[in-house]
């Protein structure tokens, strides 16, 4: 897959008279897993919705496969973004409406349908076979809200997968999971990102649930990148201090690094 | 019973229906206040309407639709503003309007007061016709962007980074949700507009599973709530509003409880 590349040049949002997040450049080559790395606050959700058109910038460019996202029009913007599949926070969806597990996947194929067009049964057959592959088959007509919290991700990958995206944006998909959910959910990731070589931004504050597939990592702290680099070097202690106050170091176990401080 | 009261019941059946309906949409939109919102909006419509010699129909449907819409401004993640607290402030300057309007109004203003409470007793032929277009053309909305509204009731940021088309449909909905309220107000009125959207709606959402079993529970429930509360107050000869009111509250309390109990057995 060549297409799904993101570029952002001269970025800067101000919100209340302050900037929130300053970028000189950042480009993601298509079919590259990078994961976007920060203390809390740091400015890592409002990159990645810089990059989904979420939030406009002050000034500055967003461009996704040399398309500058913010000069289009509302409309265009949306055929865009039909290439993009994003994983919000649970702040942000709404996990107690009764929607079945295969109405939330099939919400996936809106985005690629036209407005005033039905799913068809092909678009169907596409979110049985996503259902079937992630292993929720004995799931499908549960309620979305009546699953446990790491089937709601793998759901939500699911839904983000039957748009046959060329980008693949997730924020904090392993929250507030246990340490089982978290490997599995990381896991799944890493396994779609091999098979399709969709272009994946990751956002996370941990380095464990980043798989190792993640070989570029984006260290930020007060809505700037302090580090980009390959996940070895961006981890090391000197780097990491650029981000967190402290020693801290990482350790490689089964090909996850964790990492850890007062060592 | 008098076959005057047909027409209340078909009326009311209509009213409860697109209330119910709606209710489906704003209910999980975290817009039910917008029922009490849209009342005082086309009140201040109608007032404006009958000031300026206009007639006072048309008044709240431009106003109510045009003063909803408004809302589809406001994003969630980009604004500041909560879409209820938008409400409340939007609220409190249609209430100013209208008492301001009011105040200029010459003469009796006994028929613009009644829009507040509503007066379904008093229905004429006209007005069922007027609100039953009205529902009929939400629900062809509904069917025709269901598939976007799925997504927009689970997630407006999900349906947004993925290229829905949710300021599009979002606007509309809400054009069309400010029609459907000021076209019902003058018969069900404000306050008991509000829990026609609410109660039906939230009923529905605890007992049902998918989306469609909401949609046609919710829709039935406004039914019965309109429908069993005009039936209880006439035989127990009670106020009609309280009843329907009532009813409706009656409802909710019971799917809430069927819910509990099926909790309890799993």
């Amino acid at each position: 897959m060549t297409a799904g590349s993101v570029g952002l040049s001269g970025i800067d949002v101000r919100r209340a008279g302050r900037t929130i997040l300053q970028i000189d450049g950042l480009t993601i080559p298509a079919g590259s897993f990078v994961g976007i790395l920060g203390t809390n606050g740091a400015g890592k959700t409002t990159l990645l919705k810089i990059c989904a058109g979420l939030i406009g910038p002050t000034r500055g460019q967003v461009r996704i496969d040399d398309v500058d996202l913010v000069r289009l029009s509302s409309w265009r913007k949306c055929g865009l973004r039909q290439r993009i599949g994003y994983i919000p926070q649970s702040t942000e969806y709404n996990a107690e409406l009764p929607f079945t597990l295969r109405e939330i996947i099939a919400m996936g194929r809106t985005s690629v349908r036209s407005l005033l067009s039905r799913l068809s049964r092909q678009d169907y057959a596409i979110v049985d076979e996503w259902i079937d592959r992630l292993g929720l088959s004995d799931r499908r007509n549960q309620t979305f809200r009546s699953l446990s919290g790491g089937q709601q991700q793998k759901a939500l990958i699911a839904r983000a997968m039957t748009q046959d995206p060329e980008l693949l944006m997730l924020d904090e998909p392993c929250a507030n999971l246990d340490f089982y959910w978290k490997q599995q959910i990381s896991g799944m990731i890493e396994q779609l990102y091999r098979e399709t070589h969709v272009t994946v931004l990751m956002v996370s504050h941990e380095t464990s649930v980043l798989p190792p597939a993640c070989e570029r990592i984006v260290l930020m702290a007060d809505g700037r990148i302090v580090a980009d680099g390959g996940a070895d070097e961006v981890l090391s202690p000197q780097v990491l201090r650029k981000a967190y106050p402290g020693d801290f170091q990482t350790v490689l176990i089964g090909g996850r690094r964790y990492t850890v401080g007062g060592v | 019973m008098d076959p005057f009261f047909y027409l209340v019941i078909v009326a009311g059946a209509i009213a409860g229906a697109s209330c119910g309906l709606l209710g489906v949409y704003l209910v999980a939109l975290r817009l039910a206040f917008i029922g009490i919102f849209i009342s005082h909006t086309a009140m201040a419509g109608s007032v404006y309407a009958h000031l300026v010699g206009l007639d006072p129909t048309v008044g709240p449907v431009v106003v109510s639709s045009l003063a909803s819409m408004c809302l589809a401004g406001i994003r969630p993640g980009r604004s500041r503003l909560d879409p209820n607290v938008a409400l409340a402030i939007l609220f409190s300057l249609m209430l100013g309007l209208t008492f301001l309007g009011i105040g200029l109004v010459q003469g009796s203003r006994s028929e613009i007061l009644g829009l507040l409470w509503g007066s379904i007793l008093f229905v004429r032929a006209g007005s069922v016709v007027v609100i039953a277009v009205a529902a009929v053309v939400f629900a062809v909305f509904a069917l025709v962007f269901n598939k976007e509204l799925k997504v927009l009731l689970f997630s407006r940021t999900i349906a947004s980074a993925t290229g829905v088309h949710e300021t599009f449909v979002y606007a509309l909905f809400l054009g069309l949700a400010g029609i459907v309220l000021a076209v019902n107000l003058p018969l069900v009125g404000g306050l008991m507009i509000f829990s026609l959207i609410t109660n039906p709606a939230a009923a529905a959402y605890q007992i049902c599973r998918g989306h469609r079993a909401v949609v046609v529970a919710s829709t039935l429930f406004g039914v019965l709530s309109a429908v069993g509360g005009f039936i209880a107050s006439y035989y127990l000869n009670l106020p009609t509003g309280a009843c329907i009111v009532l009813t409706s509250t009656l409802l909710f309390a019971l799917a809430a409880l069927s819910r509990t109990l099926a909790r309890r057995v799993d």
